[in-house]
């Protein structure tokens, strides 16, 4: 019991980092129609950029988050207007593929400037604080903080703004966007700006809860996919059901399979989900 | 890392031999030899300096005259640690630079994937890999090592366990080809002095590992041998802190090497004691490498390699040879069974032109083989992370 117990908690902290990202994928799906595998070096561009704020010029923890959104949704924009945008001319399949290729240059130009050595944020590392029969560590509160500030931002975004609105109304019906006036251009770049950014603070919050390599983002990208997929590709709040939902199996299964199978039950929980609802839990059926 | 103008070099060099005919190609120009080092991924801390401890060394020979009068022509590939980029190269350097001889390497997952192509096309492979699988493959003697195998390692890890006092010994690993039998060999010196042992297999593309540090802390262990990589290893540790852990903690030297306890708060990594094979510091061979690689305590790969280059040149020199069975059938020959002893291959192909016995003895240890590949005997390296720094318990 005081294991399962414990098990959810490292799953809900887990889900959340996850969330963060996969919110970031979600919205690129639902306003430019491709699955973005860019993310993932994006997530690490991000917390690279963080590193430097934090460790090079003694930025504090918070502004560093910030400075990893901002890094990595500028990275996601010259990414897509860059390479992306052009291939799209040849169908969202080999955007897809475009944005595997670019993620690898991305993460090897990352590895040329940094090496492979691994880096730290300048954190001391505290022990866990027990509740009880739980522990957390003060450490991971904070990220879960930064990520349901992150999520909280991003919704307010969505619902409060007239940008938002319009990315909304992309993502519904770009058609129909189009004729009530929206330019298709301003909403995409401004989507892949918050999307690229949110990947940049989760893989921020990945390396202040480890640490930093070239390959941090690229080691979390199977699971925001997986997340996104379950929750409903384009789904805004499906991509956090999605991240929730994978974090808590993924942690929970290791108490009764070998951890090696992580991976494999995140496909078992993708394989029956999309079993019983083929457009996700909270996705709409592809038109 | 190859550099524009080695690679321009190369392709040159390259081009023009492809333009000769055949027959002369076979006689004549330079012998080509690659090797296949961690550039990046796990191993990417000691890869790139392997690479160029080899290329200096084949440097050295092309200058004292080369082989039998030919030069050597070294082709770098990385294998980012990962075995299926590993294989690819492998083809590549087997089938388009057609080399004679594969240097280098690194993870044991890797060689497992490129030893079948190098045998089953006649290219000799030296490698630096532990597992103990690696030299049973069916080889047919186109295989050594310098590195100590993993039934060695894990004994010694047993040891080192009990020498630290603990009892109840946890072995935490990642899936790798030597979890198994490095287990297996810690649990029979454990149980043997009356300790116990268990084991968990975690997944190394994971993030955070709390919720393994907590199964096994439920066991409470007083030792916990660490078999996994850098990257790995330092979220271990991390999460094996916060979880206020106390007992000893045991790693492999590649693991938690400098660049991790750089990366870690001094208090998080106090303490942890590091096992690994080492080189025969001290000697003739290692201020050699030392020099190569423009460092004052060059690492065990980087003297290993270098001792693989200086053997594969004296095989083909005492053969008269440019193929990986020249090499396969003379390296014993200028590695062991006595004769001169000489610590670097211009000096041995010197006596060997002259129609003398060699003996090498290098910079990782004597370099003696046994009909599978491993080697015979071996020195290891006891460390412990204090104050932040790495420090030197005992070599023996």
């Amino acid at each position: 019991m005081e294991a399962l117990l414990q098990t959810l908690v490292n799953g809900l902290v887990a889900g959340s980092l996850l969330a963060v990202p996969a919110l970031g994928f979600s919205a690129i799906f639902a306003v430019l129609r491709f699955p973005n595998f860019a993310i993932g070096a994006l997530a690490t561009a991000g917390a690279y950029g963080a590193w430097l704020a934090n460790v090079g010029l003694g930025a504090p923890i918070p502004v560093a988050v910030a400075i990893g959104f901002v890094v990595a949704g500028l990275a996601g924009v010259a990414v897509e207007f860059a390479a992306l945008d052009r291939l799209g001319r040849a169908g969202h399949l080999m955007k897809a593929i475009g944005s595997l290729a670019v993620g690898m240059v991305l993460e090897n130009v990352i590895r040329f400037a940094f090496g492979n050595d691994l880096k730290a944020f300048d954190l001391p590392l505290a022990r866990d604080i027990v509740f009880g029969p739980v522990r957390i560590g003060p450490q991971q509160l904070a990220s879960v903080g930064f990520a349901l500030a992150a999520m909280a931002a991003f919704w307010a975004f969505l619902s409060l703004t007239s940008l938002g609105r319009s990315m909304r109304a992309v993502a519904d019906n770009p058609n129909l966007a189009r004729l009530k006036g929206v330019d298709p251009t301003v909403v995409a770049l401004v989507t892949v700006f918050l999307g690229a950014g949110l990947c940049g603070v989760g893989g921020t919050l990945i390396g202040l809860d480890a640490s930093l390599d070239p390959l941090t983002g690229g080691r979390i990208l199977l699971s925001v996919f997986a997340a996104a997929v379950v929750g409903g590709l384009g789904s805004i709040p499906g991509a956090v059901v999605g991240a929730f939902l994978i974090g808590i199996t993924e942690e929970m299964s290791s108490l009764a399979l070998a951890p090696a199978y992580r991976l494999a039950v995140s496909f078992a929980v993708i394989f029956l989900v999309l079993s019983f609802r083929p457009a996700g839990l909270l996705g709409r059926a592809v038109r | 890392m190859i550099n524009r103008r080695f690679f321009l070099g190369s392709s040159l060099a390259l081009s023009g031999t492809l333009a000769m005919p055949a027959v002369l190609r076979a006689q004549s120009g330079p012998i080509r030899l690659g090797t296949l080092t961690p550039l990046t991924g796990s191993g990417g801390a000691y890869g790139p300096v392997m690479a160029s401890v080899v290329k200096r060394a084949a440097e050295e020979i092309n200058k004292a005259g080369g082989v039998n009068g030919r030069e050597l022509l070294i082709l770098s590939e990385d294998d980012q640690t990962n075995p299926e980029a590993g294989l690819r190269a492998a083809r590549k350097l087997i089938d388009v630079d057609k080399v004679a001889a594969i240097i280098g390497t690194w993870a044991s997952s890797v060689t497992t994937a490129v030893a079948p192509v190098a045998w089953e096309s006649g290219t000799f492979l030296t490698t630096v890999s532990g597992a103990d699988s690696i030299t049973l493959l069916p080889h047919r003697g186109f295989l050594v090592r310098t590195q100590p195998n993993t039934t060695l390692q894990g004994r010694k890890f047993g040891e080192f366990a009990l020498e630290s006092g603990a009892k109840n010994v946890t072995f935490l690993s990642p899936q790798t080809p030597f979890t198994d039998s490095q287990y297996a060999e810690i649990t029979k010196v454990v149980t043997a002095a009356g300790g116990k042992t268990t084991k968990l297999v975690y997944d190394d593309k994971k993030t955070t590992l709390r919720t393994e540090v907590d199964s096994v802390l439920r066991g409470k262990p007083d030792a916990i041998i660490m078999g996994g990589y850098a990257t790995d290893t330092a979220i271990l540790v991390r999460d094996l802190y916060r979880a206020s852990y106390r007992g000893k903690l045991i790693g492999f030297g590649y693991a938690v090497n400098k660049q991790l306890v750089e990366a870690l708060p001094p208090d998080v990594s106090e303490g942890i004691l590091t096992l690994s094979p080492s080189a025969a510091a001290g000697s003739n061979g290692y201020a050699h490498v030392a020099r190569l690689a423009g460092m004052e305590t060059p690492d065990t790969y980087s003297c290993q390699v270098y001792d693989q280059i200086s053997l594969v040149a004296m095989a083909l020199g005492l053969g008269r040879g440019d193929t990986g069975t020249v090499i396969r059938d003379n390296i014993r020959k200028v590695s062991q069974g006595g004769g001169e002893r000489v610590d670097t291959a211009v000096d041995g192909l010197k006596l060997i032109a002259a129609g003398r016995k060699v003996d090498y003895d290098g910079a990782s240890g004597p370099c003696d083989f046994t009909e599978t590949g491993d080697v015979t005997d071996a020195k290891f390296r006891y460390e412990q992370v204090r104050g932040g720094k790495i420090t030197l318990i005992k070599i023996a």
